[in-house]
């Protein structure tokens, strides 16, 4: 048989061999977003850190049921939450249902950066930084970026608040081992001056109302 | 890069890597449209391997899974697509190589009758020779000539996905060409 003829039926082959039939896209979705999303949450919180980050999304959730409940008393169940962590399903699904994309992933977002700067060794403490704070800091920065081009911040004290934390995650995601203690100095001071703990748990409480 | 450069090259909404950005977050509506821009050839390139609808089905969901588990890592070094069809080839050789018996089994004639579509004048006792010649190639052949001939991968798309040097990838076709041409052969002097 020669090339000519073999590509011949190479040829055929594309429309022939093992032709797929049409697959079950809507299904394969269904049972993709129910593995990868409903763990993707867990995996977040790296080893080590969970307690912290724990502590921190309680709190961010405890801060936004009292901001949410004294805000709309007439609506006491409506809570958004900000890590689906550590937080029943039933308050996620009422979440997702209530949010719209961009405060959904503002909200992740806030969440994942607050989880991150508590993950971040104290000042002096000798704790070492873990290797992940700053690919997880590179990542939430371009997520920051992403965010400072969208509609979420044509609210000013949201896009205040993005920029401090582009400017803290930048400098996490530059943390270097030899470097570390003059770097975190820098950061608590960052995070001290602009008190964005307490601005990102204001920002997530008021994200419900915020009007695009 | 200056905000005002971002923003006119940018559209938040359709780019990939605001997709990217936004399923790295949690957010399933992007996660969801990367999946329906993707889903298609990774279920083809995973019934070409393996040849069996519902384990490329299942194959299919197994690669979403881990590429939305990863997405975290993925850097942007390769293409999005690149990077999800490495994975796609990946986890159906891994696939594959478990269930051993699969690369035994006859396509069922119904179903192949049913999905071929016909073309020119190509004998229908040599197509079936031809898919009987590509199914006993080794892995490394097989999935190398699948790719890059039928599929219509570059090989450094086929080296990439395989972990291999481009050159490698075309040896492999190469090779693969000359064993089912000697298989061909066979058979037509059979006849």
């Amino acid at each position: 048989m020669d090339e000519k003829r073999l590509d011949e039926l190479l040829a055929d082959a594309v429309h022939t061999y093992r032709v797929p039939p049409e697959p079950p896209f809507d299904a394969i979705w269904s049972r993709v977003e129910e593995e990868a999303f409903a763990q993707a949450t867990m995996r977040r919180t790296g080893p080590g850190w969970r307690s912290l980050a724990a502590a921190v999304a309680a709190s961010l959730v405890v801060g936004v049921s009292v901001g949410r409940f004294s805000t709309h008393s007439a609506h006491p169940a409506a809570v958004t939450v900000v890590n689906a962590s550590t937080v029943t399903p039933a308050l996620t699904a009422a979440a997702q249902v209530a949010a719209a994309p961009y405060q959904r992933a503002t909200e992740e977002f806030l969440g994942s950066t607050a989880l991150l700067l508590a993950a971040l060794p104290r000042d002096g403490s000798g704790d070492q930084a873990s290797t992940l704070l700053p690919e997880q800091a590179a990542q939430l920065l371009t997520t920051t970026r992403l965010l400072l081009d969208s509609p979420i911040s044509t609210n000013p004290r949201m896009k205040a608040l993005l920029q401090d934390l582009e400017l803290v995650l930048a400098q996490v995601a530059r943390l270097q081992p030899r470097r570390e203690n003059v770097t975190l100095t820098l950061i608590s001071q960052t995070l001290e001056e602009r008190e964005l703990v307490p601005r990102i748990r204001s920002a997530v409480a008021d994200l419900s109302t915020f009007d695009y | 890069m200056p905000r005002a450069a971002i923003a006119t090259s940018f559209d938040p909404i359709n780019d990939e890597r605001s997709l990217i950005a936004r399923a790295v977050i949690g957010d399933r509506t992007a996660a969801r449209i990367l999946y329906d821009a993707h889903a298609a050839r990774v279920h083809r390139i995973a019934y070409r391997i393996c040849g069996d609808a519902e384990l490329a089905a299942d194959l299919t969901q197994d690669v979403f899974v881990l590429v939305f588990r990863e997405l975290p890592k993925f850097r942007g070094e390769s293409a999005f697509a690149t990077w999800v069809h490495r994975i796609a080839v990946t986890v159906s050789l891994n696939a594959m190589r478990k269930v051993k018996r699969l690369r035994e089994r006859e396509m069922d004639l119904d179903e192949a009758r049913h999905h071929e579509q016909e073309s020119g004048d190509i004998d229908p006792d040599l197509r079936d020779r031809l898919a009987a010649a590509i199914d006993a190639l080794p892995d490394g052949l097989r999935v190398a000539l699948v790719m890059h001939t039928i599929e219509g991968y570059t090989h450094a798309e086929v080296g990439n996905a395989l972990g291999i040097a481009e050159g490698t990838s075309k040896a492999r076709v190469f090779e693969a060409r000359a064993k089912l041409r000697q298989s061909l052969g066979d058979f037509l002097e059979e006849r």
